[in-house]
Formats: structure tokens, C-alpha cells, sequence
């Protein structure tokens, strides 16, 4: 199916926020309470099919919270969708999807040490590629570098400033 | 280890003891990044670092004589190099491959990533790049194999025992070594 397709059908089941179709690639958000009940029909759907769980990673957007992306590819369909939901900074906690995709167990660790993201039913988030005595969580924007602290980024950090 | 760490030997005995180890130098290769590739590649029939009397590919770290730490060594991964370098039998060299493995390189500001391998073990010979091309690697170990031809095991083992720094590091295509100082107040 093409983006737009998918977008109507999936806008119809009613399990889903809101969409965006980017680049030619379609984005689905799903509440956090809706997260399972949403990647339930994309596995399951017979017209979504989503059996390839790609990668989960998440996108610090400061004030409005986390963005859990999760990335799904159909090998039987051809076709691939960006899932996403938006997370409170308070409390970044999310139902795992372990229990759909086996591929999700360590995306979700990783997820979890680098972010801070609770995945609950997960029940084995151990530090996956971080050392264990490591503290904080590096991937958010507020994580300090030290060698920053100490040393100033010493090029331009916004695009903007290229002229 | 036997009469070598203990008595200066004669100078004709020294030239052949240190000259038959400069020419059969098994290297251990800690390949950790794209520099890994460079180290191939030096291994390998253009650049060809035998016809130095390298031998690539040593059975492992209890059969080498130089370690060659290629890439990027984060802090999870700094254990298990001290662990290698602690396995190879005396005496043993070690080269800094690239940027990464000589100061973090473009990871200087990293979370995870070890600020130089110098931190966990001494390094003898320094090949700053990029990566580096293989061809300074076959200089860095060229001036190994010279500062082996000229050293004496006694005073190696002396320092060794002593825990002192050692002798100043080489840097291919010259350059200073800044050393951070920690000041007391």
C-alpha cells in the first residue's frame, strides 16, 4: 500500500492520533494508553502486516516530553511505517511490545538506558551497551558532557548560523 | 627473567639480541574501528608490513610482542584491553592507531568513549590520522623497531619495576605530546 493508503485505512480503525506523511514515508501516533492496542493492529491487520520489527529509539524534544519512534517493515506487504507516541518528561513510561515482536527486548533496553524510558512488562531492562556502574541517562538533552563543561563546542551548533 | 633485565650486556651481544627482536615483532591486533581497516590493509600485499618482520595475526595476546590498538576504545571496552596488554609476556610494545585511540579523536566529547588508550596502557609509538594512512603506520613501526635496535632490556626492566613513565613516546611526523597535569592547589 502507499502512505496515503495506509494513513486512510489506519485513520479508520480509529486506534490512532494523528498521521504525517514525510519524505514518502508515513508517521503514526498513538496515545500512550493505545500504544499496544495500535502495534496489535499493525501486526495482526491482514492489510497492515507489519512483521518486521525494525528499531526503537527515541527523540528528546525537551519541553513537549519523549517521542517513542518505532520503526515497522512489512516483508509480506513491502510497505514500512514510522510508529510514534509522545511521552510526558514527568513520567516516560510506555507498555512494551516484547510480547508482539521479540525483536523489540533489546531496542527497549537500549531505549531505557540511554533515555530513561520505563517500559513496563519489559521486566529485564539491564543495561544493554552502556558499562553498568554508569550513571544518567546520555541521550537526553539535559545529560552534561564533561569534557563539554570543561571546552566549549568550538563550531557552529545551529544551522542557522551558516552563512 | 634472566640475565638481560639484570646486566648490561656486552655491546655486540645487545645489537643481536635487540636486532632478532626488532625483525620478528607478532602483533596483536586490536582492531576497533575503521582504523582496523587501515591496519589490514597494512598488513596485507601492497603495503605489506611483513617484509618488516611484522607478523600480522598472532595466536593470541600470550604470543605477541606488539599490540596495535586500531579505532575507537569506549569505556566499556577499556577492561578488556588492560587484559590483553596484561596477558602479552614482557617485553612488549604498544602503538596508538588514529585519532580515536590517541585522544578521542572526533569523539572527544563523548559519553562513552575512552580519551585516549594512553590512560589504560603506556603507548610507545603515536600515529595521529584520520585514519591514518597505512603508510604511516609502516613509519611508526619503523621508528619502534629503531627505538628497539637501540634500547637496553636492563633499563626497560628497571623502569618497568619501578613504575616509572616511560621513555619518551614517538609521534610520527613529529609533534608535541601534551600531557595533562593535574596542579595541587
Amino acid at each position: 500500500m502507499t502512505p496515503e493508503e495506509l494513513a486512510k485505512h489506519l485513520n479508520e480503525t480509529g486506534l490512532f492520533e494523528r498521521d504525517e506523511v514525510a519524505h514518502g514515508e508515513l508517521s503514526m501516533w498513538a496515545s500512550r494508553d493505545g500504544w499496544v492496542a495500535g502495534a496489535e493492529h499493525l501486526k495482526e491487520c491482514g492489510r497492515c502486516r507489519f512483521d518486521f520489527f525494525t528499531f526503537i529509539s527515541a527523540v528528546d524534544l525537551e519541553d513537549e516530553g519523549f517521542e517513542v519512534v518505532c520503526h515497522l517493515y512489512s516483508v509480506r506487504r513491502q510497505h514500512h511505517i514510522n510508529y510514534k507516541t509522545l511521552l510526558p518528561r514527568t513520567e516516560p513510561r510506555l507498555r512494551t511490545l516484547k510480547g508482539l515482536w521479540l525483536g523489540a527486548d533489546w531496542g527497549e533496553r537500549e531505549t531505557h538506558e540511554l533515555f530513561g524510558i520505563d517500559f513496563d512488562g519489559h521486566g529485564d531492562l539491564r543495561k544493554l551497551l552502556l558499562p553498568d556502574e554508569f550513571e544518567g541517562f546520555p541521550l537526553r538533552k539535559d545529560f552534561l558532557l564533561m569534557s563539554r563543561e570543561i571546552k566549549e563546542w568550538p563550531g557552529l551548533k545551529e544551522p542557522e548560523e551558516v552563512k | 627473567m634472566g640475565l638481560v633485565d639484570r646486566f648490561d650486556l656486552p655491546q655486540p651481544a645487545k645489537f643481536l639480541l635487540n636486532w632478532g627482536r626488532k625483525y620478528s615483532l607478532w602483533v596483536m591486533n586490536f582492531g576497533l574501528a575503521c582504523c582496523a581497516i587501515e591496519l589490514i590493509a597494512a598488513s596485507t600485499s601492497r603495503h605489506d608490513f611483513i617484509r618488516l618482520g611484522v607478523i600480522p595475526v598472532a595466536h593470541g595476546p600470550r604470543q605477541a610482542d606488539l599490540l596495535v590498538v586500531a579505532g575507537t576504545l569506549t569505556d566499556k571496552m577499556a577492561p578488556a584491553l588492560k587484559r590483553v596488554y596484561e596477558q602479552m609476556p614482557e617485553p612488549k610494545y604498544v602503538i596508538s592507531f588514529g585519532s580515536c585511540s590517541n585522544c578521542g579523536g572526533p569523539f572527544w566529547d563523548s559519553y562513552s568513549v575512552t580519551k585516549g588508550v594512553d590512560q589504560i596502557v603506556p603507548v610507545d609509538v603515536y600515529v595521529p590520522g584520520c585514519p591514518p594512512r597505512p603508510e604511516a603506520l609502516l613509519e611508526g613501526i619503523l621508528m619502534l623497531q629503531d627505538m628497539i635496535g637501540k634500547e637496553s632490556l636492563k633499563e626497560r626492566f628497571e623502569r618497568r619495576d619501578a613504575t616509572e613513565p616511560k621513555a619518551q613516546p614517538i609521534v610520527v611526523g613529529g609533534g608535541p605530546i601534551f600531557q595533562t597535569q593535574i596542579e595541587d592547589e
